[in-house]
C-alpha cells in the first residue's frame, strides 16, 4: 500500500496523456519512503505533489503531503526525472508537520523575503503556513507551521446544514495561491469537505433534533457497551448492535457529503 | 532621499504580506451556480492557464473517480460552467481515488 504519484504529461497540441505513475530515475514509482517504526498505510499514502525548484538548482523538485502531514521532497534532475529516494523536511524542533492530517504544500514567497515559504491546508480546516527564515538564495531553514486561516468552528453533529447557512470552508481544506485579482497582493482559494444535513422528508427541523436525541443516547450506550465488553460474544453482540443503529439515522436525516471553493481576497 | 523612500516600500510591502489580512471568503460561482465536487467532496482547486489563451482559469479536482473538472476563465471575474478535463480523448481520472 502506498500513495503513486500520478502525472498527465502534457502534449504538444495543448491536450494530455492519461495519468501515469510518475517513476524516479531507478525506474520505479516513487513513493515515500518508510522510516522505523512508520506504517505504510498511514505515513506513505494521500499523497499531495507539488512541483517547485526548491533547492533553487533550475530544476523542479517534488514537495510531498501525506496523511500523516509530514512533507518529503523528492529532488529533481530535469526534464521530469526525479532522485527516487525522498527526504523528510525537517525544522529546529523535528520533522515540518501540520495541526491535523492530510499537508497539502503550496510552495511561494509568501511574506516576499525571498525565500519560498509552504502553506497548507489541513484535515482540520483552515490554512497554516511555515516561515522560511533563510533568506534569498540560502537552503530553506523553516518554522513550525502557524495558523493563517482559522479552521471553522466545529459544529455539533446532527445539526441541520444547508448551503445557504455557509459562510466559509468547513474541514479538509486544500489550498492554491496566486494574486487573482491583480492587486499585487497573493490571495487563496481553498478547496473543502463539507456534509450538508437536512431534516428527512416529512420532519420539520424540530423533529430532527428531537429524534437525533434519542438516537444519540441509544448511540452512547451502545459504543459504552461495545467499550465495557470483555468476551468475544458480548464484543460481537456489541458491534452488531453499533453498526444496526449506524443507518437508523437516515430515518430522521438526510446528508450529502461534497466540497466547495472559497475565495480569499487578501486586503 | 529617493533611497529612503524606496527602503520604507519595501519594508512596508514585506510587513504586510506577513500579517496577512484576508476579506470575508467567497464562494466561487460558474455558470450562474456555486462549483461544487461530487460526494464525497475533498475539493481541490488549481487556478492555471489550462487552455493557452493568457487568462488562468480554475481546475477543481475531487476524490470520486479521480476526476477534474475545468472552469475556464471568461475574463470579467466570469467563469464558464465546468468541463471534465480530457486525457486521450476520455475524461482524465487519477488512479488509486476511490
Amino acid at each position: 500500500m502506498a500513495g503513486l504519484f500520478q502525472v498527465l504529461w502534457g502534449k504538444p497540441d495543448g491536450t494530455f496523456r492519461a495519468a501515469e505513475e510518475l517513476k524516479g530515475t531507478d525506474g520505479q514509482p516513487l513513493v515515500i519512503p518508510l522510516g522505523p517504526g512508520e506504517d505504510a498505510w498511514i505515513d506513505c499514502i494521500c499523497t499531495r505533489p507539488t512541483a517547485i525548484d526548491w533547492d533553487a538548482d533550475g530544476h523542479l523538485d517534488l514537495v510531498v503531503g501525506n496523511f500523516t502531514g509530514t512533507f518529503y521532497l523528492f529532488k529533481g534532475e530535469g526534464k521530469g526525472r526525479f532522485l527516487p529516494k525522498g527526504e523528510l523536511i525537517e525544522t529546529d524542533d523535528g520533522p515540518l508537520k501540520i495541526s491535523g492530517h492530510h499537508s497539502d504544500p503550496f510552495v511561494v514567497d509568501w511574506d516576499n523575503d525571498g525565500d519560498l515559504d509552504v502553506l497548507s491546508g489541513s484535515s482540520e480546516g483552515g490554512v497554516q503556513w511555515a516561515e522560511n527564515v533563510a533568506g534569498r538564495g540560502a537552503a530553506p531553514k523553516l518554522k513550525p507551521f502557524q495558523s493563517l486561516i482559522e479552521k471553522a468552528e466545529t459544529r455539533e453533529y446532527g445539526r441541520v446544514l444547508a448551503e445557504a447557512d455557509l459562510t466559509g470552508p468547513v474541514m479538509s481544506t486544500r489550498i492554491w495561491v496566486d494574486d487573482l485579482n491583480g492587486d499585487g497582493k497573493l490571495d487563496i482559494l481553498v478547496g473543502d469537505l463539507v456534509t450538508l444535513v437536512a431534516p428527512a422528508k416529512g420532519l420539520s427541523e424540530a423533529e430532527l433534533k428531537e429524534k437525533y436525541a434519542a438516537w444519540q443516547k441509544e448511540w452512547d450506550a451502545a459504543v459504552a457497551k461495545l467499550n465495557a465488553a470483555t468476551d468475544a460474544a458480548a464484543k460481537q453482540a456489541a458491534n452488531q448492535r453499533v453498526q444496526d443503529l449506524w443507518p437508523e439515522r437516515n430515518k430522521f436525516l438526510q446528508e450529502e457529503m461534497t466540497g466547495f471553493v472559497w475565495l480569499y481576497l487578501q486586503k | 532621499m529617493r533611497p529612503l523612500v524606496l527602503v520604507t516600500l519595501l519594508q512596508f510591502s514585506a510587513i504586510t504580506a506577513w500579517a496577512a489580512e484576508f476579506a470575508a471568503p467567497v464562494r466561487l460561482e460558474a455558470g450562474g451556480a456555486a462549483i461544487r465536487v461530487d460526494s464525497p467532496g475533498y475539493a481541490a482547486p488549481c487556478w492555471a492557464d489550462i487552455d493557452g489563451d493568457g487568462k488562468k482559469d480554475l481546475l477543481v479536482g475531487q476524490f470520486d473517480g479521480g476526476k477534474i473538472r475545468v472552469y475556464k476563465n471568461l475574463g470579467d471575474r466570469q467563469l464558464a460552467a465546468g468541463e471534465w478535463l480530457m486525457a486521450d480523448g476520455k475524461v482524465a481520472e487519477v488512479p488509486g481515488v476511490w
